[in-house]
């Protein structure tokens, strides 16, 4: 019967009317809602059952891939429910950049999903395009994919070290952070940055392909089959992990629907729903890839199926690289955008799954309103109906095979 | 653009919307009222017609003299994004039908609306405040809120126009802080 005090808020002290002492336990912070229940499901789980306890987790864990607070209620190891509590990293981006000019708005959309800034800046540059009806030149478009698939692949690398990170396994984070180290170093003598690239603009793309990142791209692809299979051979091939994720916080295909869910997580359960094909953008149409489904739904099969996509993914790279356009990187454009009044919704298929922008415009040049759509706060909302029944150390591996990012979950 | 999709809207919903079914690029655009949002989502998304399954996006808009909630909605039988526009919410106490029914992952974006907005979804479980703490009580996304705008104050303010302070037309004078130089 424990409640922390992190539970308060934080204006609370003991004369606060609405805390009740509970003197037999001869503390305030004991049995204590964190203030008067406001909604139904609030009052229902800050009421605990016989032999149930509050355990809170977060907001400084290193499990929850950010600055999440989680407040679980247990019965004994088994969770019984949670309740995540989330703003901690709330900057407001969509209020910054209504208040931003056209331009200025890239720069604030990329620290969204810091480990892959590149599909965060894309959905807003194809908003922007629609509102502004401009035509990107191809060669462009070829580069955005490139590039977005590189980071795709660097971000997948980045969820399997995680993933077994948060299961106890030390060696494949340090392992899949070599691939991912070079992919963003890659993308760095592209781009200029690590993680913010701040590449994208509207109507094309910053830089032209270099001959640095062409040789290291060139020499990275020319081994990167056999490293993949290699890191991947350490997880998949592990009795440890295969048996620990498999039949662990299973999704079926209507649950899946329901909640809201896009990307690898719904693909897992048989629905092949991936925004590349349902709604082709870029030049994805002229690409030949395949979009792997799985049926299990549990945690295995969401790791399963990001490694396969990091395969398509490298099938895109090459032919990008082999069908690359010559021609300008960047359409004609005034310096000062002003589209006219209008509404546009652009919608990319990122590593986590679908990335949308709702833009519109009121003929300034500023965004009059602009919606950011992020899957990491979708799938996060997941974790509190796959979670219940399974024991604490589940709730990590849950959570991480979901794949959220706490910078896109708070925004 | 799904011509045959907007007939097919028209044909069905004719009556119950509330201005013309608009297309562009690869949207197609309907406005229905507030009070018609559960049933007719609920037909988008039940009937074999339409097999609207996927909730792509619930928004919140505030136009500065009514608010709107925007969904986007996928589905196989179209190749368009559909948009119902529920619109024409008053800004002093917006209310509008939950579609957690339909979508139970749409929770969280109403009660991201109801942070930013005030909007009051009815029938939502859960609809508390999401990012900003329980005693906080304005409503940020609101085009009455204000950012400090220090370029606009800077004594350049308003020679560069990438600097002008961003004033909504409708402000009251005197809200914001306006520098000439």
């Amino acid at each position: 019967m424990t409640v922390t005090r992190n539970l308060l808020p934080p204006h609370a002290s003991a004369d606060d009317p609405r805390i009740t002492l509970d003197e037999e336990v001869g503390g305030i912070f004991e049995n204590v809602p964190p203030y008067p229940p406001r909604t139904e499901r609030e009052a229902e789980f800050y009421t605990l059952g016989d032999g149930e306890m509050f355990i809170n987790m977060g907001p400084q864990h290193p499990s929850t891939h950010g600055v999440l607070r989680v407040v679980l209620k247990l019965d004994g190891e088994k969770v019984v429910d949670l309740d995540p509590v989330l703003g901690y990293l709330h900057r407001g981006v969509e209020k910054l950049c209504e208040n931003a000019d056209y331009h200025q708005v890239i720069s604030q959309v990329d620290p969204l999903e810091y480990v892959s800034s590149l599909f965060c800046e894309w959905s807003p540059v194809m908003a922007f395009e629609q509102l502004l009806d401009v035509e990107v030149p191809r060669r462009a478009e070829y580069i955005r994919v490139l590039s977005a698939e590189l980071n795709r692949i660097a971000s997948h690398a980045l969820f399997a070290g995680w993933m077994a990170l948060d299961l106890g396994g030390l060696t494949p984070i340090l392992w899949s952070f070599i691939e991912r180290d070079e992919i963003v170093e890659m993308l760095a003598s592209l781009t200029g940055q690590r993680m913010l690239f701040n590449y994208f603009r509207i109507g094309g793309v910053n830089g032209d392909l270099n001959h640095d990142f062409m040789s290291r791209l060139g020499d990275w692809m020319s081994r990167a089959v056999k490293q993949i299979d290699n890191d991947t051979g350490l997880l998949n091939e592990n009795e440890i992990f295969v048996r620990r994720m498999r039949g662990l916080g299973v999704l079926d295909r209507d649950t899946a629907l329901r909640m809201c869910a896009t990307g690898p997580n719904l693909r897992a359960t048989g629905v092949p729903f991936d925004v590349r094909r349902a709604h082709p953008y870029s030049i994805y149409p002229e690409i030949d890839f395949d979009i792997p489904t799985r049926t299990e739904g549990d945690c295995l099969a969401r790791y399963l199926l990001r490694m396969d996509e990091v395969k398509q993914s490298l099938r895109i790279i090459d032919q990008c690289l082999h069908q690359m356009p010559d021609g300008p990187i960047m359409a004609k454009l005034p310096r000062l955008l002003r589209p006219r009044p209008g509404r546009a919704y652009a919608s990319i298929e990122g590593p986590r799954g679908q990335y949308a922008t709702y833009a519109i415009s009121d003929g300034t040049d500023q965004p009059f309103r602009m919606r950011i759509h992020d899957p990491s706060f979708i799938h996060l909302q997941m974790v509190g109906l796959l979670t219940p029944g399974n024991l604490v150390a589940d709730t990590m591996a849950i959570m991480a095979s979901l794949d959220p990012i706490m910078g896109g979950v708070d925004k | 653009m799904d011509r045959l999709f907007r007939r097919r809207l028209e044909a069905r919903f004719g009556d119950r919307l509330t201005g013309p079914v608009r297309q562009r690029h690869d949207q197609t655009e309907i406005r229905i009222a507030a009070a018609d949002v559960a049933d007719i989502l609920r037909t988008l998304h039940d009937d074999p017609e339409w097999r609207f399954e996927l909730l792509a996006d619930l928004a919140g808009v505030d136009t500065g003299t009514h608010m709107q909630v925007v969904y986007h909605l996928w589905s196989v039988t179209s190749p368009d994004w559909l948009r119902v526009i529920a619109d024409g919410l008053c800004r002093d106490d917006p209310r509008i039908p939950s579609v957690t029914f339909l979508w139970k992952g749409a929770e969280w974006m109403e009660r991201e609306a109801y942070d930013m907005f005030g909007i009051t979804f009815e029938g939502n479980r859960d609809l508390r405040r999401i990012y900003m703490p329980p005693e906080y009580t304005s409503f940020p996304l609101r085009k009455d809120f204000f950012l400090a705008d220090d370029a606009a104050r800077s004594p350049g303010g308003g020679v560069r126009p990438m600097e002008r302070s961003h004033s909504p037309r409708d402000a009251a004078p005197g809200a914001v802080r306006q520098v000439r130089a």
